[in-house]
C-alpha cells in the first residue's frame, strides 16, 4: 500500500544533494586538505604536503596576532553594549501602547540597509568636516579625527556596530519576552514586587536561554566583521582596524597565500565552532536543570 | 480574579495617557537613531552642500546628483545586475527550499539524518571560512567572474530548506495520505497537495533570500573582477574609493538607491521578515 517511489525522494532531495557536495563538502574538505599543502592555483603541479607550516607561519605572523587582538577588543566593546541596548529597547517596545509597531520597525530598520550603505553614511559622519565633527565643534568639544587616527578609528566602528545591530537582537529579545508567562508578574505584583525586582526575578532568569542566544550569535557575528573595514578604513591606519576575516582576506586575495590563508579560515572555524559548542552545552544544561 | 482573567484575553486598547508617556522618552531615541538616514537623503538632493548637513537641509534641493549616478556613474548597470541576481537567486532558493524541505519533512529520503545534519552543520559554520575553498571550486569550474558565480553558489540555500523543514515537519500527513489512498503519486503529493500549504513559509524564504542577496557583499566582491558584472553594494564599495572618495552628495545619491528596493520590501513584508528572524533564532 504505502509505495513511496524513490525516484521522486531523490528527484526532490537532489538540490541539495548536489549543491552540499559541490559548495559545502568538496570546497570544506579540499581547502583542508590545502591547508596542509604549499597550493596555490598559479602552480597547482608543484603542489607538496607541508604538515602545519602554514599554521606554523600563520601563528608566527605578528599581522595575524594584531587582527585577532582588533577582532577581541570589537568583541570585547561592542557585545555588551549591543546587548544592554538592544534588551533595553525590547522591553521599551514589548508593553501595548499606541504606535507600538512604528519603533519596532523604525529600531530595526538599520538591520535590512546593506552594511556597505551604512558604512559610507558613518563614513561620512565620521569624516573631518562632516557631521560629528560639526555637531562637536557647536559644542566646543575636541574634534579627533576619527577614522583616520589609530586611536579612534576602531571605536569609530564599533560604535556604529553597535547602532546597526541593536534593533536586530532588539527583536530576538522580544521574541523571549514573549515567551515569559503573564501571570508570573501579576503574582509577584500581588506580593509587592517593584518593577526592577520583577526585572532581576522574573525577566532575566528566564531570558536567560534568549540572552545566551544573543551573546552567542553576536559573537559568531562580530568575528566575520569584514564589509565595514573594507568600506570604511581598508584595516587602517597602521592596521589599526584589521579584523581576522579582513586580514584572511587580505592573505587570500592580495598577496595570493592561499595555504596560510586557508589555515586561518580553519582556525577562525575552529573558534566559532567552540563557541557553537558552548552554546549547546549551556542551553542543554539549563534544559538538564529545569527537569 | 475572574474580571482580571476576562480583560487579559481580551486586551482593551491602550489608554492614550500611557502611550504618550512613551512617545515622549521613545520619539526622540527613534529620530537620533534614524539621522544617519536622514543625513544620506538630505545630502544626495543637495549638490552644493559637500558633506555638510546644515547646508544640506538648506536646500536647494534636485535630483542632478541621481541623474550623475545614471548618466555617467553605473548605477543603472549595478542596479540591474543586483535586481536580476537576487530575483534569479530567490526563485531558485523558492523552488529547491520547497522540493528539499517537503522531502526531508517527510523523511521520504535514504539517508534523511545524514542531509539534515549537513544543514544543521552548514547552518553553523560561518561563511567567511568557505571564501577561499568556493573560490577555487568555481575557478576549478571556469565559473569565476560571471553572472554564474554570483547566483549557483548561492542557490540552494540550507536556512530556506531548514525553514521548510520545520514546517513540514508541523503539518497533518492525513490530507497527504488520503491522496495516497485515492491512487495519487508522490509527485502528484508533493506538487497538489502539499506545495499550496508551504505558501506561508515559503513566503518568508523569498524575503529572506531576497534581504541576504540584495546586501551581499564578500562573495560578489572577490567571485567578480568586470566592472559590467559588479552588483550595488560592490559597485557602491569600490566607486567610493576611486574617484568619488569625497563626493558625499554622490555616493549618498548611491546609498539611497541602494536601500530603495530593501526598505520597500522591508515595509510591505514586515511581518514575514520578523518571523523569518524569529524561526531562525529558534533553531
Amino acid at each position: 500500500m504505502r509505495t513511496h517511489s524513490r525516484a521522486t525522494a531523490w528527484f526532490l532531495a537532489s538540490p541539495w544533494v548536489v549543491a552540499f557536495a559541490l559548495f559545502g563538502l568538496y570546497p570544506f574538505v579540499f581547502s583542508l586538505g590545502a591547508s596542509f599543502t604549499n597550493y596555490t592555483p598559479l602552480a597547482p603541479d608543484a603542489t607538496r604536503f607541508v604538515g602545519l607550516a602554514n599554521y606554523a607561519r600563520a601563528l608566527h605572523d605578528p599581522a595575524f596576532w594584531s587582527a585577532l587582538r582588533n577582532t577581541a577588543l570589537f568583541v570585547l566593546g561592542t557585545i555588551p553594549f549591543t546587548t544592554a541596548a538592544s534588551l533595553g529597547l525590547a522591553l521599551a517596545v514589548q508593553p501595548a501602547f499606541r504606535g507600538r509597531t512604528l519603533f519596532r520597525v523604525g529600531f530595526f530598520l538599520p538591520s535590512v540597509v546593506s552594511i556597505v550603505v551604512l558604512s559610507l553614511v558613518f563614513k561620512g559622519l565620521y569624516a573631518s568636516n562632516g557631521g560629528l565633527n560639526s555637531v562637536l565643534a557647536l559644542m566646543h568639544l575636541p574634534t579627533p579625527a576619527w577614522l583616520q587616527d589609530p586611536r579612534t578609528a576602531l571605536p569609530g566602528i564599533m560604535a556604529m556596530d553597535v547602532w546597526a545591530a541593536s534593533g536586530y537582537y532588539m527583536i530576538i529579545f522580544l521574541a523571549g519576552l514573549e515567551g515569559i508567562p503573564r501571570d508570573l508578574y501579576d503574582a509577584a505584583r500581588l506580593d509587592g514586587a517593584g518593577g526592577w525586582a520583577r526585572f532581576t526575578h522574573i525577566t532575566l532568569p528566564l531570558l536567560r536561554p534568549t540572552l545566551l542566544f544573543v551573546l552567542v550569535v553576536n559573537t559568531i557575528r562580530s568575528l566575520q566583521i569584514f564589509a565595514e573595514v573594507f568600506v570604511m578604513t581598508r584595516g587602517g591606519p597602521l592596521g589599526s582596524t584589521t579584523t581576522v576575516v579582513y586580514h584572511l582576506y587580505e592573505q587570500a586575495f592580495s598577496r595570493f597565500q592561499l595555504g596560510e590563508a586557508s589555515a586561518i579560515a580553519y582556525l577562525l572555524f575552529l573558534l566559532s565552532l567552540g563557541l557553537a559548542w558552548v552554546q549547546m552545552k549551556a542551553v542543554g544544561a539549563q534544559e538538564e536543570s529545569r527537569g | 480574579m475572574s474580571e482580571v482573567r476576562e480583560e487579559e484575553l481580551v486586551p482593551p486598547p491602550p489608554a492614550w495617557g500611557m502611550s504618550a508617556r512613551r512617545w515622549l522618552w521613545l520619539a526622540p531615541l527613534l529620530a537620533a537613531m534614524l539621522l544617519p538616514f536622514l543625513w544620506m537623503v538630505a545630502l544626495s538632493v543637495s549638490p552644493q552642500a559637500g558633506n555638510s548637513f546644515t547646508k544640506a537641509l538648506e536646500g536647494p534641493w534636485d535630483f542632478s546628483q541621481y541623474r550623475t549616478l545614471f548618466e555617467t556613474g553605473k548605477m543603472g548597470r549595478y542596479l540591474l545586475n543586483s535586481l536580476g541576481v537576487a530575483i534569479i537567486v530567490v526563485v531558485l532558493n523558492v523552488v529547491t527550499a520547497a522540493m528539499v524541505g517537503y522531502v526531508l519533512g517527510r523523511k521520504r529520503v535514504p539517508g534523511e539524518r545524514f542531509w539534515t545534519m549537513g544543514i544543521v552543520a552548514t547552518l553553523m559554520v560561518p561563511k567567511q571560512t568557505l571564501m577561499i575553498p568556493l573560490y577555487l571550486v568555481l575557478a576549478r569550474l571556469h565559473l569565476l567572474d560571471s553572472y554564474a558565480a554570483l547566483i549557483l553558489p548561492f542557490a540552494v540555500d540550507a536556512f530556506g530548506i531548514f525553514l521548510v523543514r520545520q514546517y513540514v515537519t508541523q503539518l497533518p500527513i492525513e490530507l497527504e495520505e488520503a491522496a495516497r489512498v485515492d491512487g495519487a503519486t508522490d509527485w502528484q503529493i508533493f506538487r497538489e497537495v502539499a506545495l499550496p500549504l508551504l505558501k506561508p513559509v515559503l513566503a518568508v524564504v523569498a524575503i529572506q533570500a531576497f534581504l541576504t542577496n540584495w546586501n551581499s557583499f564578500l562573495f560578489p566582491l572577490i567571485f567578480v573582477d568586470s566592472d559590467h558584472l559588479r552588483t550595488l553594494p560592490v559597485g557602491l564599495a569600490l566607486m567610493s574609493q576611486t574617484e568619488h572618495s569625497v563626493d558625499w552628495g554622490f555616493l549618498m545619491a548611491g546609498s539611497t538607491v541602494a536601500s530603495l528596493p530593501v526598505l520597500v520590501v522591508f515595509v510591505a513584508f514586515q511581518r514575514q521578515i520578523l518571523s523569518g528572524l524569529l524561526a531562525g533564532a529558534e533553531k
